[in-house]
C-alpha cells in the first residue's frame, strides 16, 4: 500500500463561503515527499481550501484524489493518512496530555506508549508536564501538546493551518526539522503561514489571491 | 420511453437552473392565476350556494370546504419539502433548497387555516373551539414540525448550512409524520374523544365543490411557491448578470 | 474504532460526573414539583405519575444533549473525530454514550419517583400490592434511547446554528409525541390492570426504526456542522 505513490491531486475545485466564490475550478498536485507553503492574504480562501482538501468543507465543483482515488474511497485509506492541524487545538481540557494523544493515535489503530509520548514530550520540553490536564497548561504548552500528534501518529499527509504562529525559535525548528524528515520519508506537507520560514526547504508555494482568484503555482 | 425519460431529465435539469426557472415562471403565473380564479369562483359558489346543508350540522358544515382543501394541502406541502430536501441533498440541486425553504411558511399557513378553521367548526359542532381530536391534534403537530424547520433554517448565518441542515430536519420529520399521526390516532381511540370529523361516505352532492375547491387550493399553493421562488431567486440571485438585466 | 470512540465519550462523561448528574437531579426534582402543584393525594398522583414521569423524562434527556456535543463542536475535536472516523461511528457513540450516562440512570432512579408519585398505590389493601414499577421501568428502559438518538438529531442540527438555546426543543419536541403516547401508555395500561404488551412492542418498534435510520442522520448532521 505504501509502497504506491502517494500524490494528492486537486482537479476543478470550486469553493465558496457564504455565497462567495472562493477559488473557482482550480487544479492542484501535491506530490509525495514535497513540502508545500500555501500563502496569500487572509480571507483569500486558505483556510477554506484546507478544510475543502480534508473533506470538511463541502465543495461545489471538483473532486480530490488520494493514492489515485477519491478521497471518499475507502481504499484512498484518507482518513487514516490524513492529519489535519487547525486553528483550535482539538483537545479536550478534561483530558491528561497523554490521554489526549493516546486517543487520537488510537483512532489510526496504533497503540501509543507512555514511553512513546515522553520522547515527543521531551524534545519539546513538556515531559515533566504529562499528568495534567489539558487546562492547566498555557497556550504554548497546549500548541506543543498538538504538534506532538505529527510525531506520534502514522500519517502520510499533513495539512497544518499556521503551525508556526506563536512559536518559540527552538519549537520552530524542531517543527521545520520534522516536516523535513517527513517529506523525506515521502510524506506530504501542505501548511499555511504568513512568514517565510529560515531553514525549511519548501518545495511548492502557491499563491491565493483575493480579487481574481487566481492561482499560482 | 427513452425519448420521454430522456425529455423528462432535460426538464427536469432546466429547473435547476435559476435563470430558466425565473424567465420560464413569469409566462406561467398569469395562466395560473387566471384557472385558480376560475376554480375558486366555481368551487366557492358550489359550496357557498349550490350544496347541500349537513343534516346534522347546517350550514356550518360549508366551513368543510376550506378546511379540508387546507388540510391536504399542509400534508402534501410537508411531502415536497422532503423531496425537495432529497433532491437537493443527493444531486446538490439549488433550486430544490430554494423550492423548499419557500414551501415551508406557506405549508405552515396552510396548517395554520386548518387549524382556524377546525376550530371554527368546532364552535357548532362540538362547543368548544378545541378538542384533542385526531386530525386536529396531528395538525397541531405538523404545526410545529413547520415552526421548527424554519426555525432551524432562519438561525443560520451561512446559506448552504442552513438549506442542508434544514433538509435534513424536513426528511426526519417526513419519515416522523405517519408515525406521530399513527400514535395520535391510536391514543384518541384510546381516551374515546369525539370524533366528529370521522365522516362516513360523503355526499356526492358534496363531493364535486370539495374536489374543485381541493383543486384551487394545489393552484393556489403552487402560484404561491412560484411567488416566493421567484424572490428567493432574486435573493441570491443578486450578483448574476442574467438576473440584473432581467430587472433592469 | 467504535470501542475506542465509546471510551472517550465515557471517559469524558465521568471527568464530567456532576455536570452529568445535573439532568437526573432535574428529573427527580420535576417530578417533586407535581405534589405542590396539584394535590398530595395519592389516588391522584397516582393518575397523573404516567404522564408526569415521561414528560420530566423527555425534558432531561433534551437538557443533557448539550454535554456530548456542544464541547466537542466548540474546540474542534469533531471535525477531528469526522476526519478519522465515519460520521456515523461518531454519532453512534455518542448516543450510545449518551444513554448510558444519562438514559440508563434514569430508569435506575425512576422507582424513587413511583414511590413519590405513589405509584403502585392501592385503595382496596386486601388485593395484593400491584407493583407497577417494573413496567415503567421497562417502558422508560425502551423509551430513553430513541429519545436520545431524536434529541441527537436535533442536536447535531443545531450545532452551527446562531441562537440555539430553545431551538433544539423546538425542532425535537414535536417528534417526541409518539414515545410519550406510548410511553406513558404502557404504564396507564398497568394501572388499568389491562394488557400493555403491544404498547411495549410499539416502543420496542420505534426504537428499532430509530436505531436503524437516525444514526445517519446525526452523521450527516454533524458533517454539515463542521463544514
Amino acid at each position: 500500500m505504501s509502497s504506491k505513490n502517494s500524490n494528492l491531486e486537486v482537479k476543478g475545485l470550486t469553493i465558496s463561503r457564504n455565497e462567495q466564490v472562493l477559488l473557482e475550478s482550480i487544479d492542484l498536485s501535491f506530490t509525495s515527499g514535497t513540502i508545500t507553503h500555501l500563502f496569500g492574504e487572509n480571507g483569500a480562501g486558505k483556510t477554506s481550501l484546507m478544510r475543502a482538501l480534508a473533506g470538511l468543507l463541502n465543495q461545489d465543483a471538483g473532486q480530490v484524489f488520494w493514492r489515485g482515488f477519491k478521497t471518499s474511497h475507502p481504499e484512498a485509506n484518507f482518513s487514516n493518512d490524513l492529519l489535519f492541524l487547525a486553528h483550535n487545538l482539538a483537545m479536550k481540557h478534561e483530558l491528561s496530555i497523554a490521554e489526549n494523544l493516546q486517543f487520537y493515535a488510537a483512532l489510526r489503530g496504533k497503540a501509543v506508549s507512555l514511553s512513546e509520548i515522553k520522547t515527543v514530550a521531551s524534545e519539546l520540553r513538556i515531559e515533566s508536564l504529562l499528568e495534567r490536564h489539558f487546562a492547566e497548561l498555557s497556550a504554548g504548552q497546549q500548541h506543543k501538546v498538538s504538534l506532538s500528534r505529527l510525531v506520534l501518529e502514522n500519517a502520510k499527509l499533513w495539512i497544518l493551518d499556521e503551525p508556526f504562529v506563536n512559536l518559540d525559535s527552538q519549537t520552530r525548528d524542531w517543527l521545520s526539522h520534522k516536516m523535513m524528515d517527513f517529506a523525506a520519508k515521502s510524506g506530504v506537507v501542505i501548511f499555511t503561514s504568513h512568514q517565510a520560514i529560515d531553514g525549511l526547504k519548501i518545495h511548492q508555494k502557491i499563491s491565493l489571491t483575493h480579487d481574481e482568484d487566481e492561482v499560482m503555482a | 420511453m427513452a425519448n420521454s425519460s430522456k425529455s423528462f431529465w432535460r426538464w427536469f435539469h432546466q429547473l435547476g437552473s435559476p435563470k430558466w426557472f425565473y424567465q420560464k415562471s413569469a409566462k406561467w403565473l398569469p395562466w395560473l392565476w387566471a384557472i385558480t380564479a376560475i376554480l375558486f369562483v366555481f368551487g366557492l359558489y358550489f359550496s357557498l350556494y349550490a350544496s347541500p346543508v349537513d343534516y346534522q350540522q347546517g350550514n356550518s358544515v360549508r366551513i368543510m370546504y376550506i378546511h379540508v382543501p387546507a388540510a391536504v394541502l399542509s400534508m402534501v406541502g410537508y411531502l415536497a419539502m422532503a423531496v425537495c430536501a432529497v433532491i437537493g441533498l443527493v444531486w446538490k440541486m439549488k433550486m430544490s433548497f430554494m423550492a423548499m425553504r419557500a414551501i415551508a411558511p406557506i405549508g405552515a399557513v396552510f396548517t395554520f387555516i386548518c387549524l382556524f378553521t377546525g376550530s371554527m367548526w368546532g364552535i357548532p359542532t362540538w362547543g368548544t373551539w378545541w378538542e384533542w381530536d385526531a386530525r386536529m391534534t396531528s395538525e397541531l403537530v405538523l404545526l410545529f414540525l413547520y415552526l421548527g424547520f424554519i426555525a432551524l433554517h432562519s438561525s443560520f448565518s451561512d446559506r448552504n448550512k442552513a438549506d442542508r441542515s434544514a433538509a435534513i430536519l424536513a426528511i426526519v420529520g417526513a419519515i416522523n409524520v405517519p408515525i406521530i399521526y399513527g400514535s395520535v390516532k391510536w391514543w384518541n381511540t384510546l381516551h374515546q374523544a369525539y370524533s366528529v370529523t370521522k365522516k362516513g361516505a360523503i355526499d356526492p352532492q358534496m363531493q364535486t365543490p370539495l374536489f374543485i375547491m381541493i383543486g384551487a387550493f394545489y393552484l393556489l399553493f403552487v402560484i404561491l411557491v412560484i411567488v416566493r421562488l421567484r424572490l428567493e431567486v432574486i435573493n441570491r440571485e443578486t450578483k448574476s448578470k442574467w438576473l440584473q438585466e432581467e430587472l433592469a | 474504532m467504535f470501542v475506542t470512540l465509546l471510551k472517550r465519550e465515557l471517559m469524558l462523561a465521568r471527568r464530567n460526573w456532576v455536570a452529568i448528574l445535573i439532568p437526573l437531579f432535574f428529573f427527580i426534582m420535576v417530578v417533586s414539583l407535581f405534589p405542590f402543584a396539584v394535590s398530595p393525594e395519592a389516588e391522584f398522583l397516582q393518575q397523573i405519575a404516567p404522564g408526569v414521569i415521561w414528560v420530566a423524562a423527555l425534558l432531561a434527556t433534551l437538557l443533557s444533549l448539550d454535554l456530548f456535543y456542544r464541547g466537542d463542536y466548540q474546540d474542534g475535536s469533531l471535525e477531528q473525530l469526522l476526519i478519522m472516523a465515519s460520521p456515523t461511528q461518531v454519532a453512534f457513540s455518542k448516543v450510545l454514550a449518551h444513554w448510558l450516562v444519562t438514559g440508563l440512570p434514569l430508569v435506575l432512579v425512576s422507582p424513587l419517583l413511583a414511590g413519590l408519585m405513589h405509584l403502585n398505590y392501592a385503595p382496596d389493601r386486601e388485593l395484593l400490592d400491584p407493583n407497577h414499577t417494573p413496567v415503567m421501568m421497562l417502558s422508560l428502559l425502551l423509551g430513553t434511547p430513541t429519545l436520545c438518538l431524536l434529541g441527537a438529531v436535533g442536536m447535531s442540527l443545531s450545532l452551527g446554528a446562531s441562537r440555539n438555546g430553545m431551538l433544539v426543543a423546538v425542532m425535537i419536541l414535536p417528534l417526541y409525541v409518539p414515545i410519550l403516547i406510548f410511553g406513558s401508555a404502557v404504564i396507564t395500561a398497568s394501572l388499568a390492570n389491562s394488557g400493555y404488551n403491544a404498547q411495549l412492542a410499539i416502543l420496542g418498534a420505534i426504537l428499532l426504526f430509530a436505531l436503524v435510520l437516525t444514526p445517519f442522520a446525526i452523521g450527516r448532521a454533524l458533517k454539515v456542522a463542521v463544514s
